[in-house]
């Protein structure tokens, strides 16, 4: 049955309601159009303990290590701002004391949450990194982080990983309609099985549109709204990364906590101006503008290229001709219900 | 006479010439999607280039921000899940992919995760990524090295180049026979492997570059082949396609930014904040 429940709500709402202290919370974005804001907003309400998982923890993965939000990483690659010159908060917390991570290849970090996804309990991965220090150095996966099975039809050694089923996912998407049918385009990574992997999911959106729009391209819905328990509009969701066919990455804003990142001041300084200075997305907006202009947003917009329409038409529907007769047995109800009469199919 | 290039930009060209024309490429962001950009406009329009987001068959229009930017081209050919991408490279559909390299062994084994000790890093590095799987099953890997170092022994094992040398890797049963890194670019040369011994040999010099100043960078008595042939010099067309089409290649993310920075402020005072 369609979902007819709006789940329509606000970033702080949703993030109030659905993110729990000590969450296994999975940014649902790999690289691209980073759900930014639910990121903030999970840092602005000071959510603790929580096992955070990354496609490829950057910018997304540095701001919550950076705001104290995070005990646990899951993840293939982070992110390091100015080289080796720089830093990462991610680094800053590991030498700290405060982070541990657990490192896996891009491949099998997907597999975990795809067989989450389909329900398994392992997903087979490729064996090439068994010989490699991701296999023998194991930080708080520890056994688990990889088994060796024999495979029952051929007898070869297979490496496997154990699902992961997050409790929570935040992902930003281009569009929505309210009850949660989530479309996403481009790079498709691994955002679907981030999702539907996760017993709760927030869809941010660049925008809501009609559910009409949703069902005239059902091969772009990624999630299906019965999986999905607040949905949030929110224009420039994912700036200062980029969302396809809205907005290009923005070098500035980029270069900006780039630049900051690479001391634990530098950042803290950038998370009290842009996250905790700005209550929600439109005052970020507002305070990015009074710094650089109207215009620096102006030039990172995209320029249309339509995806060319998929014709889901077909030739009719209705079993009804314009004469009343059936458009396969060539006769109208009242003569198909008098045949049925007469051969005795009725009853009752 | 030639223009003048920058080493960034040499590595590039060099890693460009590397892809031929009807490849099926995997590239990584900065140097390696600059590179087939060019290998596309210049000599292979036929190679298919591939991120390991899903973007398949794309041709950039800009440089790519990184490996699931689809704003750097108008459209694609497949999108694809990453997933998909990798079972793609695991049954042998990928011709070649570029990686970057932080350290490197003797036999063309990779660390891109840690300097220092893993659990206490002097160093964090990005990690893993998509390296280990595509350095498995590629049926060539191109290694480039900025910035990188050559070691005894990598502070941490990522990705499996020849593994202990000679027929160990085809031995272990668990790659493709014949895969493997097939070259390693740095700022200062190019390094074959050998064919028997799996050893990293100085096959060219870039110009201007001697033999001592590559062995000082490496803590073993380095193979030199012979005889020991020079890189070719990037043509002027190699040159204007590079820093055309990817300005901010040829200068470092760092500065990159630190320009981008300053001059978004002279112009908002410039033009006012409206």
């Amino acid at each position: 049955m369609a979902d007819t429940i709006s789940k329509v709500m606000t970033a702080r709402e949703a993030v109030s309601r659905y993110v729990h202290d000590g969450d296994h919370l999975v940014i649902g974005n790999y690289t691209v159009g980073t759900c930014a804001e639910l990121v903030f907003e999970v840092a602005r309400q000071q959510k603790k303990g929580l096992t955070l998982y990354s496609q490829s923890g950057i910018f997304d993965v540095e701001v919550l290590v950076g705001a104290g939000c995070v005990d646990k990483l899951m993840s293939t690659y982070v992110y390091r701002a100015g080289g080796k010159e720089g830093g990462s908060s991610v680094e800053r917390a590991i030498n700290a004391g405060t982070l541990v991570m657990e490192d896996y290849t891009n491949f099998q970090y997907n597999a975990r949450l795809t067989a989450g996804m389909h329900g398994f309990s392992f997903m087979q991965v490729l064996e090439g990194p068994i010989v490699t220090d991701l296999y023998k150095k194991r930080s708080f996966m520890g056994e688990d982080k990889y088994k060796m099975i024999t495979c029952p039809y051929t007898g070869k050694q297979i490496l496997t990983v154990p699902a992961a089923n997050p409790d929570v996912c935040i992902v930003h998407v281009q569009r929505s309609d309210k009850f949660g049918n989530a479309q996403y385009w481009g790079a498709l990574g691994s955002v679907a099985a981030a999702a539907l992997a996760s017993k709760r999911i927030i869809v941010s959106c660049e925008e809501i549109v009609d559910h009409e729009i949703i069902r005239s391209s059902p091969h772009h819905t990624i999630i299906p709204s019965f999986r999905v328990d607040a949905v949030v509009e929110i224009p420039w969701g994912a700036h200062p990364t980029e969302v396809l066919g809205y907005y290009n990455l923005d070098r500035t804003a980029y270069g900006l906590f780039f630049i900051s990142d690479m001391t634990a001041d530098g950042l803290k300084n950038w998370m009290d101006e842009w996250v905790y200075g700005c209550p929600d997305r439109r005052s970020y907006l507002d305070h990015y503008v009074s710094l650089l202009g109207a215009h620096a947003l102006d030039v990172i917009r995209a320029e249309p290229y339509y995806s060319a329409p998929a014709n889901y038409g077909s030739a009719y529907s209705s079993c009804w001709d314009n004469e009343n007769k059936c458009r396969t047995m060539g006769i109208t109800r009242e003569e198909l219900e008098k045949i049925m009469q007469e051969r005795g199919l009725l009853h009752g | 006479m030639a223009n003048k290039y920058t080493l960034d930009e040499l590595l590039i060209i060099t890693a460009s010439r590397e892809i031929h024309d009807g490849d099926r490429v995997i590239l990584g962001v900065g140097l390696p999607t600059t590179a087939g950009a060019m290998a596309k406009a210049l000599h292979a329009p036929n190679a298919i280039l591939m991120m390991e987001s899903g973007i398949i068959d794309f041709t950039p229009v800009v440089p790519p921000n990184h490996i699931a930017d689809a704003n750097s081209c108008r459209g694609f050919s497949y999108a694809t899940d990453l997933f998909s991408m990798f079972t793609m490279t695991y049954r042998g559909f990928v011709d070649v992919c570029f990686l970057g390299v932080a350290q490197i062994d003797r036999f063309g084994n990779i660390n891109t995760t840690v300097i220092g000790d893993y659990l206490k890093p002097k160093t964090r590095l990005p990690g893993a990524g998509g390296a280990p799987d595509f350095m498995s099953y590629a049926k060539n890997t191109v290694l480039t090295m900025r910035g990188g170092e050559f070691v005894e022994k990598l502070d941490y094992f990522t990705s499996p180049g020849y593994l202990e040398g000679g027929d160990s890797r085809d031995a272990s049963g668990l790659f493709p026979k014949g895969s493997g890194p097939k070259m390693l670019l740095t700022t200062k040369g190019v390094f074959h492997f050998d064919e028997h011994t799996k050893e990293l040999c100085l096959a060219k010099l870039h110009p201007g570059v001697t033999t001592d100043m590559v062995r000082k960078d490496v803590p073993w008595n380095l193979k030199i082949a012979d005889p020991l042939a020079q890189t070719e010099p990037p043509s002027d067309v190699e040159i204007d396609f590079v820093r055309g089409f990817a300005p901010t290649e040829s200068v470092g993310r760092k500065l990159m930014y630190q320009l981008g920075v300053e001059n978004a402020f002279k112009k908002a005072a410039e033009k006012g904040k409206g």
